[in-house]
């Protein structure tokens, strides 16, 4: 199986533009979708393979050279810490991590947060932003639904991902702190980088030239 | 019953019998190995003073920390080059010929554990100390590839750098400290995405930019050298792609070079490399299998100056590469089992010493029995054939 490149894919909100980027540039296979049943789809011909995976399980499995490459948010890279090459920027998938606290319980200032409880699914972040700042935090790990988190009194405040804030705001959070811009990034296991580096290296430089035409093209209509 | 009496701490493990003569095996052969090209096997304390490992500039968040009885910080070791540095610096201080070592070594790093890298791991590795030049560097590859080929790997390669030709570009670039620093970082984090963002930040000239940008990138054989130094205009850069081409150069003479390529991107996480590094890989292994390369400086942090360059390859993971590639299989070696009637222990036990005279692996049985219990007994301790000693 060593011929072949193993892609891991994301599932969820980035999964429909990585596929679709990746066939333009023709990496593709048959029955790639995102409810497949097939836990592996491969394309003999071009021989690429695909997994589809949980989006935070995917560094691990390219940390571990299971796939060679995959695509990933950086909020997750960020998160996880793991041994990858970081490619490309990729652009789509934007969004941001913020500290948003209830209306009613907006502070003047950062530092009059000091020893609240903060929900997220990012603690590692989470802490290192805190840190940074000089702010003790008790940090409260949960794997959804943040938002619920302040209005149920399990915590005050929540680090969380938004992409537009309607969420946020819906509950009635306002954010108070943007943490760190993500897109999405394909990313690549460090000995296949090298051992596939021909292949590898390629699809880069096709991503790139693609990725430039669509900033281009959608820059024209606006003009 | 404590609930800790049959359990083992995070990230160490049991090494049970067939795995334990595989690996004596696979350690014996590089010991014979690298006692063949010269070097001459040493070891260390398993733990030494915090001082010696952060002198080395080695960051030790990842060290098992404790206090002896007069409240000294010590360590379990995280490596074995700070502790040869030192034994080199105190033991042959007067010694003026080059010196080459090898260790085999268990070592020691709290640290997420993963695949063929657990909290204790070992280590077999070389270091030659007193020699400056292209020479030595290539002695060193060519025996990492021969350490490689001995262990019976196959379907490998080893990537080569230069820390010089990466120095050379960011003095080029007049970064300052920090913007260095964060140049590295990248390099190391292999963060392409973030080199081109720093690249930018930093206002570095565009011909020199684009050479950061593509740094991750500038993987290939020798003719990689001939482009950068068609482009590269700084002395010290050429002088380090001018060092490689010298070691490649040697190392045909080896006959290895089919197993290297250039990465210009190379660093390796460990601060102190000064010149050549590198680092091997193989199908099917996530992760680097060897690594080493110059650090000239870190003698000096001993008060002894020296040049220096070695490796280190990781027996864990060599293993399992091995097992991946199906070249080895954990098993136990086979064994003749000695069973006797009553009253013929003696002649059992002359008989078991002479065959182990002749290289025999015996098993004595430690009780007499009949001759029909023998092939029963012979195979519940293991032993694929038997003999039965009787009247």
């Amino acid at each position: 199986m060593n011929d072949y490149i193993t892609i891991a894919l994301p599932k969820g909100k980035l999964f429909d533009r990585s596929a679709s980027l990746l066939a333009k540039v023709g990496w593709e296979a048959e029955g790639v979708s995102e409810d497949s049943r097939k836990l592996v789809i491969a394309n003999e011909e071009k021989k690429i393979r695909f997994i589809i995976t949980k989006p935070v399980d995917l560094p691990t499995y390219v940390e571990y050279g299971a796939a060679d490459i995959g695509i990933i948010g950086k909020d997750v890279l960020r998160e996880e810490q793991k041994d990858v090459y970081e490619l490309l920027d990729l652009g789509f998938g934007k969004c941001r991590l913020m500290m948003a606290v209830p209306e009613a319980k907006l502070r003047p200032e950062m530092e009059d947060y000091a020893h609240l409880r903060v929900a997220t699914k990012y603690p590692r972040c989470a802490k290192e932003f805190f840190d940074a700042q000089g702010i003790q935090m008790d940090i409260v790990k949960l794997n959804g639904s943040i938002e619920l988190g302040p209005l149920i009194g399990l915590a005050e405040c929540i680090v969380d991902i938004v992409e537009t804030g309607t969420t946020i705001r819906e509950n009635k959070l306002v954010e108070v702190a943007r943490i760190f811009p993500s897109t999405a990034r394909l990313i690549a296991n460090p000995v296949s980088f090298k051992l596939k580096f021909d292949r590898l290296h390629g699809l880069v430089e096709d991503l790139q030239r693609v990725l430039q035409e669509e900033k281009e093209g959608k820059e024209v209509p606006q003009k | 019953m404590s609930d800790k009496i049959l359990k083992v701490p995070y990230g160490t493990r049991d090494i049970l019998p067939g795995e334990g003569a595989v690996r004596r095996g696979l350690e014996d052969r590089i010991g014979r190995l690298f006692n063949a090209w010269g070097y001459d096997e040493v070891d260390t304390p398993t733990f030494e003073y915090v001082d010696t490992f952060s002198n080395a500039g080695n960051p030790d968040l990842t060290a098992f920390k404790f206090l002896d009885r007069n409240g000294h910080s010590l360590m379990l070791r995280t490596d074995m080059t700070a502790p040869i540095a030192r034994m080199v610096a105190t033991r042959f201080r007067r010694d003026t010929g080059v010196k080459r070592l090898s260790y085999r070594s268990r070592l020691f790093r709290y640290e997420e554990a993963q695949a063929g890298r657990l909290c204790e791991f070992t280590q077999c590795g070389i270091e030659m100390m007193g020699a400056a030049g292209a020479e030595a560097d290539a002695e060193v590859i060519a025996l990492a590839v021969q350490t490689l080929l001995e262990v019976g790997l196959q379907d490998f390669s080893i990537s080569l750098g230069q820390m010089e030709f990466i120095n050379g570009l960011i003095e080029a670039a007049a970064l300052n400290e920090s913007q260095a620093r964060d140049i590295k970082q990248c390099l190391i984090k292999r963060n392409v995405v973030g080199l081109g963002e720093t690249v930018a930040a930093a206002g570095i000239p565009k011909q020199l930019a684009d050479i950061f940008r593509e740094l991750l990138f500038l993987h290939g054989g020798v003719e990689l050298l001939d482009d950068m130094q068609g482009r590269v205009l700084s002395r010290r850069c050429w002088n380090a792609l001018e060092n490689l081409r010298k070691i490649y150069d040697l190392c045909r003479e080896y006959g290895v070079e089919q197993y290297l390529s250039f990465d210009l991107g190379l660093t390796r996480s460990l601060d102190y490399y000064t010149g050549m590094l590198f680092e091997g890989y193989a199908a099917g292994m996530g992760y680097s299998l060897i690594g080493g390369g110059r650090y000239d400086t870190m003698m000096q942090q001993f008060g002894s100056p020296c040049p220096a360059t070695g490796f280190a390859l990781g027996i864990e993971r060599i293993l399992l590469t091995l097992q991946r590639q199906e070249t080895v299989q954990l098993t136990v070696p086979p064994a003749l089992f000695i069973a006797y009637a009553p009253g013929r222990t003696a002649d059992a036990i002359r008989l078991a010493m002479q065959l182990r005279r002749q290289g025999q692996r015996v098993k004595v049985a430690t009780f007499a029995m009949d001759e029909a219990e023998v092939q029963n007994q012979a195979r519940i301790n293991k032993c694929d054939t038997f003999r039965y000693v009787k009247e």
